[in-house]
């Protein structure tokens, strides 16, 4: 990495600083690696136009690919959890919600969409909006681990009427996945605000002043960015 | 059967007594169906256990198994106290009224027997001397007759004081049913008494597979005349028989007593000559006196030109017993397994398994020098050297098996329970090298043959000269015009007319002629393979026929196929009309006398002269095999005019309630190594209180040799069981689905427990009996196993025709 | 089209089990060497429908007041008018036929299983190759699709000796089961009654039932899956709102943003 970028004509000096671990990455990798394909193997019984893909020999390919991939999406935190208990433990601890939340909730369509990026509360490692996909994510896996493995391994064994409710489940589960990943995607891949979340993703490190006005809480420490988030507000009020 | 499967529509209350017809002959219950459908049909149902027949039954009346005889007499007693007997039925055309012999004393007198009981060796058991059991004859030597029935010896009043003794109570106490369940089988049952009611009564090997066997098919026969049932629609005795074509073999002589067609086997000592035989045999009235004509047909048949009046048309050639007992099945294997007998052919049959004390009857099989067996699959009989716990080096029997073809890779006739002769054609090849019975046979005469006629011995003649000419690959059809009957020269009526030129396949067994004019091989199928008019003017062999026209609508179908004899469908049709010629009832109408045309018409082939008119002499006789026309409410079988109770050999019972004689004492025991593990032993009831029967089930064929090899009906029925009632399992201890061990006189064999509600125990004479229920389908080959239910059974059969009592013995039974 | 529907008078039924044979027959299903039998204290086997027995007898014994029957039942697809397999089924595997016929096209069939786990009877059964990698194919009575399809009646119909089996058009069927059920009445049947004319869209097996159905063993009042209507109905729809929603909102979000926002005024 070069720490340059070059934009409209000119250069500029970008100061990089780490955001993710690489164990953290790979974990998001991983779990993005596997949810995709996932999907795209669920969607073929839900959609009419790829119902084709879902009959038959292909069908039956469909699950078969759903089932090795499952076990990956399933593996995975498992297997963070045993080897890194304190370090998950921490994760989910991150992504709890506190009174601060509430300022980026009423603040973040004028952010996100109208691109009032001034208006934003100071934000941890995590800003509000990624704290929700990742509790989301967490309730989402296991909605999807518990239903799918009952219909996975469970028939015949569990009640139809409790297989039914797993079927339904993991449909309801798959619609709200979905839903948050495509924000997630368009977020970090489309939105002009969020040019850095990518690159951290990738490659662990994010520039300082994107992390000083998207992540301040982190940056400067909960005080110092409270202190600057009031005085910004004082003067933009004036 | 008198009548036939779709005549079952035609009556109004069905009597299955002995019989599991809709698990053995699933396809009775069209009919039954229709019966209870169409006329609102009552169906009674007499078993010791609750079938899947009794499921459809709306009367269910369970008795001890053995005790058919009081059933059906406290019936006989019921039909005569409440005087619901078809009077006028019985008083013209059974015996009734004619009056015996005073010499004839019956068991009410005699304690148990009848009159001329010879006992020979003190042992209880004997022979008769019937000479009291006959009619008092007139100045003419016809049968004396008193109309009134008042005369104290007329059969009437014989029978009736021989019934009187089984009351509802008596026969209630040994039967074990309630007497309110009796009297309401009695009273519906007797219903069809009416003019213009008819009932059928429907059995199976559930009444003949007794000591008492064929007593019991007396009672059924003297109370459907009683009730004017037999020769109506509707009506009948019905023998449901056991196999797809016992029928059919039964015709031909395959019993020990008879040749094709009913006839007597000749014997040694009674019948020196065919002019012996004529003489001894042949009755002076009745349609049997036709009988050297079917004799001589026959040996025409068999010898062609080799038969002629001056050799007594080869008489000589045919081999005659010493008495037909000594070969009965029983016989066989008790010679056989005395080392008498060296070969054994067998043609779909499986002893190893089938057979009474089948385990003694394995051991016979190792007697033998040599055993060929024609089969579908290795059933136990082809394998009985490696049966469980027999050593294979320690049998010396050499044993072929040559692969049959099934009935449908062949082509050729089946006969029902109902007579009728059905073509058939053959559906596919068999596979590998199975061929035909009949062609292998057929190999085997060719090469006999040869041999004799390389080498003939001292008396080769009936094998070389024999009337064999059925192509090397035999000729079904050859067989068929054969046993139909043809002329072997032209024969003419008194007039001089032609009625049929040389080689003509004829038409009726009327044709049929002692002097060697024609040839017949079964004289009852006389023309059933000649063309006949399909009732649409096609003409073709009458029993490749399948014309569906049913004039009179009672299901005759005269057009279908042929029924023997004469493509009658319901034999003794003359009782179907009244005295005078008039159908008893325009529902039931069948045959009748047509004053105009001077002739008998209708919707059947008349089981009667067609031209005698009811005024006629003998016009009014409507049994027309029988010497005096007349059904025999008295008639003689070896064990008595009468039928009488005994209890079976094995009995729970300690005294006969009716007299004391607790057996029947015409039958033959066995004492074949009596006290060894398989010998001819009797059991009691201190080692074995609890009464068996053994059955078939929907799901299996006999002895299994068509059944147990194959997948989906092994799947259905997948092994062995024992059905019992809760409170015997109970008793013992046994869980449903456990394993248990069944024991009895002749040894043990393990099952599962099938424990049941349709098994209740039996209070008899306040004793509570237990019954239990095996099928006997099942053996150690195949796909579905299980032990031989015959290892358990009696080496004992029927008084007269020596069939095995598989039907009640006594067993104990243990949890394993 | 008619809607066509089997009749099964189990007044007639004697359990000769000549249906099930027939089926098997017909239809070219294995038997014991498929389903290893035993007897465990009863006649009825195979114990349970599966993939390689469409239809099967149900052996029931009861005391009623009328005395001690023995109940037959002959089991297999109802052909339900609102066929909950049918909306599950995501491979349109199972279809129903414009006669009401429901009918299986295994080769359509990716071995979901959702029939088996909707129906309301628990009648179609998954041939399962492994639990693990989900091979499975979905099985049940199409009514001997081939022979209908040609006018013939269904195999197990066409061999049944006490007749106890009838085809034809639904309303005619239905017509003769309240008669036979007026018929029993006079015969002393108290509970006598026919099962499935209205339940569930109306079945295409209707039953004449000497007793009770729960007697039998079916339920007296079967229901179309609440989950599959809930499922299919609301949440499949709503939910491919909710995601195009999504869609199409992150796009005119995008739209938006790409306005108000001047990329050098980022960083």
């Amino acid at each position: 990495m070069n720490g340059q970028g070059e934009e409209a004509g000119h250069i500029f000096q970008i100061r990089w600083i780490p955001k993710y671990t690489f164990v953290e990455r790979l974990l998001h990798w991983i779990h993005t690696a596997s949810f995709i394909p996932l999907v795209a193997t669920g969607l073929v019984l839900y959609l009419d136009t790829l119902k084709p893909l879902a009959q038959g020999d292909a069908g039956q390919w469909m699950r078969l690919v759903h089932r090795l991939i499952a076990v990956l999406f399933i593996a995975e935190p498992l297997v963070y959890g045993i080897l890194q208990p304190r370090r998950l433990w921490l994760h989910i601890k991150e992504f709890s919600f506190e009174k601060d939340d509430l300022g980026w909730l009423k603040n973040a369509f004028s952010y996100y969409v109208r691109g009032k990026h001034d208006a934003m509360p100071p934000q941890g490692r995590f800003n509000t909006g990624e704290k929700i996909n990742g509790m989301a994510m967490i309730v989402t896996w296991i909605l999807f681990v518990v239903s799918g493995l009952i219909m996975w391994f469970g028939k015949g064994l569990v009640s139809a009427e409790l297989f039914r409710w797993m079927v339904v489940v993991h449909d309801l589960t798959t619609i709200a996945a979905l839903c948050m990943f495509i924000v997630h995607f368009y977020l970090a891949v489309a939105h002009p605000l969020m040019w850095a979340a990518l690159v951290s993703m990738r490659f662990g490190v994010t520039s300082a002043t994107y992390a000083a006005e998207h992540h301040a809480k982190w940056y400067y420490g909960p005080k110092r960015a409270m202190e600057l988030y009031e005085a910004k507000k004082r003067n933009d009020s004036h | 059967m008198t009548n036939t499967w779709v005549d079952l529509k035609n009556a109004d209350v069905i009597l299955v007594d002995g019989s599991n017809c809709a698990e053995n002959h699933p396809a009775s219950m069209t009919w039954i169906n229709k019966a209870k459908d169409d006329r609102g049909a009552k169906l009674i149902v007499v078993d010791p256990r609750f079938t899947r027949t009794a499921s459809q039954a709306d009367l269910y009346v369970a008795i001890r198994s053995g005790t058919d005889i009081p059933f059906f007499g406290g019936m006989i007693k019921y039909l005569i106290d409440k005087q619901l007997i078809q009077k006028e039925y019985v008083l013209h055309y059974t015996n009734a009224a004619n009056v015996i012999d005073p010499g004839f004393k019956g068991p009410a007198d005699l304690d148990g027997l009848f009159s001329g009981f010879v006992d020979d060796d003190g042992d209880g058991f004997g022979k008769y001397d019937q000479s009291t059991w006959k009619y008092q004859l007139d100045d003419k030597g016809n049968p004396l007759r008193d109309e009134t029935l008042k005369n104290p010896l007329c059969v009437f009043q014989v029978m009736k004081r021989h019934y009187a003794r089984y009351t509802l109570k008596t026969v209630s106490g040994i039967t074990g049913c309630p007497p309110d369940k009796l009297e309401a089988a009695y009273k519906l049952f007797a219903s069809t008494g009416a003019r213009n009611k008819s009932g059928t009564i429907l059995y199976a090997m559930g009444q003949t597979q007794h000591t008492v066997g064929s007593q019991n098919v007396r009672c059924m026969a003297m109370i459907q005349l009683l009730l004017g049932n037999m020769g109506v629609p509707g009506g009948g005795v019905n023998a449901l028989r056991g196999e797809s074509n016992v029928q059919g073999s039964t015709d031909q002589g395959i019993l020990a007593h008879l040749v094709p067609g009913y006839i007597g086997i000749p014997r040694a000592g009674d019948h020196p000559t065919l002019a012996a035989y004529n003489e001894k045999e042949t009755p002076k009235t009745g349609y049997w006196s036709n009988k050297p004509k079917f004799m001589v047909s026959l040996l025409k048949a068999w010898w062609g030109d080799h038969a002629t009046a001056e050799n007594q048309f080869a008489y000589d050639y045919l081999p005659k017993v010493e008495s037909p007992a000594n070969h009965y099945w029983m016989s066989l294997f008790e010679d056989m397994y005395a080392g008498k007998i060296q070969g054994l052919w067998l043609m779909g049959q499986n002893p190893a398994v089938s057979g009474p004390n089948s385990r003694m009857e394995r051991e016979a099989l190792k007697k033998l020098k040599w055993m060929v067996v024609q089969e579908l699959f290795d059933t136990e009989t082809c394998s009985f050297w490696r049966a469980p716990g027999v050593k294979p080096a320690d049998v010396k029997t050499e044993v072929f098996i040559l692969p049959a073809a099934d009935a449908m890779e062949k082509e050729g006739s089946i006969v029902t329970s109902g007579r009728l002769i059905q073509w058939r054609s053959k559906v596919a090849d068999a596979p590998g090298m199975a061929l035909p019975d009949h062609q292998i046979l057929n190999l085997i005469y060719l090469k006999l043959k040869a041999l004799y006629a390389a080498a003939p011995g001292p008396f080769a003649d009936p094998i070389v000269h024999l009337n064999w000419d059925y192509g090397k690959e035999l000729s079904v059809e050859k067989v068929a015009q054969e046993l139909n009957g043809y002329a072997t020269a032209a024969i003419k009526d008194p007039q001089g007319n032609i009625l049929a030129s040389k080689g003509d396949t004829l038409k009726s067994f009327a044709l049929l002629q002692a002097d060697g004019t024609t040839a017949c091989g079964c004289w009852i199928y006389g023309g059933y393979f000649a063309p006949a008019d399909d009732g649409t003017g096609k003409m073709m062999p009458a029993t490749k026929r399948r014309g569906q026209k049913d004039p009179g609508g009672l299901g005759m179908y005269p057009f279908w196929a042929f029924a023997w004899p004469a493509n009658r469908r319901i034999i003794y049709n003359r009782c179907s009309a009244d005295p005078n010629g008039k159908p008893w009832s325009e529902d039931k109408k069948l045959i009748w006398w047509d004053e105009t045309q001077k002739k008998w018409v209708g919707y059947d082939v008349p089981d009667f002269a067609v031209t005698k008119a009811p005024s006629d002499p003998g016009g009014k006789d409507p049994f027309i095999m029988r010497v005096d026309g007349r059904g025999g409410l008295f008639a003689s079988l070896n064990e008595g005019p009468l039928p009488e109770h005994y209890e079976p050999l094995e009995t729970p019972v300690a005294k006969n309630p009716f007299s004391s004689r607790l057996h029947n004492p015409a039958i033959k025991i066995w004492k074949t190594d009596q006290g060894k593990s398989i010998g001819d032993n009797v059991g009691k009831t201190d080692k074995f209180p609890i009464v068996a029967t053994t059955y078939r089930v929907v799901e299996h064929w006999q002895a299994g040799g068509m059944s147990r090899w194959l997948d989906w009906l092994t799947e259905c029925q997948p092994e062995m069981f024992v059905e019992m009632s809760k409170e015997l399992a109970t008793e013992r201890g046994i869980g449903n689905g456990d394993r248990v061990r069944i024991s009895s006189a002749r040894g043990e064999i393990t099952a599962v427990a099938v424990v049941t509600a349709r098994f209740k125990p039996f209070n008899v004479e306040g004793k509570t009996v237990h019954q239990v229920g095996m099928p006997w389908h099942f053996g150690w080959g195949g796909l579905a196993t299980g032990d031989v239910a015959n290892d358990l059974t009696p080496h004992v059969g029927d008084a007269n025709t020596m069939i095995p009592e598989y039907k009640a013995f006594l067993v104990n039974i243990k949890k394993a | 089209m008619a809607r066509k529907a089997m009749l099964i008078d189990e007044s007639k039924c004697t359990a000769c089990r000549g249906c099930q044979v027939a089926c098997k027959q017909w239809n070219e299903l294995t038997g014991w060497e498929y389903s290893k039998t035993v007897n465990t204290g009863s006649y009825e086997n195979p114990p349970r429908l599966t993939p390689q027995t469409w239809t099967r007898i149900k052996f029931t014994e009861y005391d009623s007041r009328q005395g001690f029957r023995w109940l037959f039942l002959k089991e297999g697809c109802m052909h339900c008018g609102e066929a909950a397999c049918v909306d599950v089924c995501p491979t349109k595997a199972l279809k129903k036929q414009a006669d009401g016929r429901v009918t299986v096209e295994p080769d359509l069939c990716n071995g979901c299983g959702y029939c088996s786990q909707f129906c309301p009877f628990g009648i179609p059964k998954l041939e399962v190759a492994s639990v693990i990698t989900g091979q499975a194919k979905a099985s049940k009575c199409t009514f001997c699709q081939d022979r209908t399809d040609n006018g013939l009646s269904p195999s197990c119909v066409k061999t049944c000796p006490a007749q106890a089996l009838f085809w034809g058009d639904r309303d005619k069927m239905i017509a003769a089961g309240k008669k036979r059920v007026e018929t029993l009445k006079t015969r002393g049947f108290a509970a006598v009654n026919l099962y499935g004319e209205e339940v569930v869209g109306g079945l295409g097996r209707l039953y004449v039932l000497i007793e009770k159905p729960e007697t039998y063993g079916l339920p007296a009042d079967p229901q179309y899956p609440a989950m599959a209507m809930m499922w299919q109905n609301v949440i499949q729809p709503l939910g491919k709102i909710a995601i195009g929603g999504t869609v199409l909102g992150t796009f005119v979000a995008w739209l938006i943003i790409r306005r108000n926002i001047k990329m050098e005024e980022v960083e």
